[in-house]
């Protein structure tokens, strides 16, 4: 009769904490696998997608770049109406646009364009999960994850019989503890 | 019902704290004898605002991409860089900053490096799991993905540069931002104010 309230009750906590824990369960699951490719070196950036291209341009007049160069460099992109600034460093020059930059090798005239696009959505989705907002969201998300471990244990405790803890569920639960387990050893 | 609503209200809080990220107006914290630098005379005259407030305008060259904690300003060339990082009240550098010219002011801060910190960099450099946070960050285009060995020279040209100097630290400046703003300008010609 008491197992049957205990699991009455695990039951119960187990339901609530996974209605509480999906939006951040999916946030940090999304964004997760956005940052684990961006740290894989698949993705030049997690928050926004990029393309690149190359083409080529006639070098200024005299090896100067200035605002009138600038623009007919973006023109050939038709990025002009979208122009924000330029820097130059030795040999080169970056033009940079609303949603990219033009790079610009001065001796050769060769110009890699590089465009940007948000990925909206997961760009905020990442901004929660690197904890940029600090003080009260480090809480919010320690919170969340006692959460986790909540459902983890309780998740273990739902069903009776063959595919219960003491049966299907043990070999499932321990493949699962034995895969990252093997990992570490290999790699750490 | 607040449980079944949940979700979707905390969506809908991220997407605000999204949204609102980054640009800010007030400037609550300068005062009228508030110094205005430059980036081009920044490495000379940094030494002498230390933990103070000072404004500082330039052009966003780089925005770190690991969590948009830090950008770098420069002034129509890539010959100075002066790096910024958030400040509490800022949540991130977002990347569509990159060429835009910024009106920003921050607490202006003094890292010292000297051996002992070379020797724990040096550590962390061969240690397995690399802390991003840990070094120096020059701002150059790439230099997030500086491997191993670049950064093991750094710190060796870092190690020769204080023995070189005679003294037991050497200083780089940075500002902590605590507000700032995107300014428009008409054409390439930036009036650079002197102080």
């Amino acid at each position: 009769m008491k197992t049957k309230t205990l699991r009455r009750w695990n039951n119960a906590l187990h339901r609530d904490i996974g209605y509480l824990a999906f939006g951040m369960t999916i946030i940090y699951a999304l964004s997760g696998i956005i940052l684990n490719h961006f740290k894989a070196g698949d993705f030049q950036h997690p928050d926004y997608r990029k393309q690149y291209g190359e083409f080529r341009v006639q070098p200024p007049t005299g090896g100067v770049a200035d605002k009138t160069y600038a623009l007919s460099v973006l023109n050939q992109v038709n990025e002009a109406d979208e122009y924000k600034s330029l820097v130059t460093g030795k040999g080169y020059v970056q033009i940079f646009f609303t949603n990219g930059s033009v790079y610009m090798d001065l001796a050769t005239g060769k110009a890699q364009l590089e465009k940007k696009t948000p990925r909206y959505l997961l760009k905020e989705f990442n901004l929660l999960h690197y904890n940029n907002i600090k003080n009260w969201f480090t809480w919010f998300s320690d919170l969340y994850a006692v959460a986790l471990i909540l459902l983890a244990f309780t998740g273990l405790f739902i069903l009776r019989g063959r595919n219960g803890i003491l049966g299907r569920g043990a070999w499932l639960t321990a493949a699962g503890i034995l895969i990252p387990a093997i990992i570490i050893l290999i790699y750490a | 019902m607040i449980k079944k609503l949940f979700p979707l209200l905390f969506l809908a809080m991220i997407l605000a704290v999204g949204c609102n990220q980054g640009i800010k107006e007030n400037a609550e914290e300068a005062t009228a004898d508030t110094v205005l630098l430059t980036v081009a005379t920044f490495d000379t005259t940094a030494s002498q605002y230390v933990d103070q407030p000072v404004w500082i305008d330039g052009t966003v060259f780089h925005t770190c991409k690991h969590g948009g904690k830090r950008m770098f300003l420069v002034d129509g060339n890539d010959s100075i860089m002066v790096e910024v990082t958030t400040g509490p009240d800022i949540v991130m550098f977002d990347e569509a900053l990159v060429g835009s010219r910024v009106h920003l002011l921050g607490l202006l801060k003094e890292q010292r490096i000297d051996e002992k910190y070379l020797n724990d960099w040096e550590a962390q450099v061969n240690a397995p799991e690399e802390n991003h946070d840990a070094g120096i960050h020059e701002g150059s285009t790439g230099h997030e993905d500086q491997p191993k060995e670049a950064k093991l020279n750094q710190i060796n040209s870092l190690r020769n540069q204080l023995s070189e100097s005679g003294k037991d630290h050497l200083s780089f400046y940075s500002i902590e931002a605590i507000s700032f703003e995107v300014i428009q300008v008409d054409d390439e010609e930036i009036v650079i104010e002197e102080e």
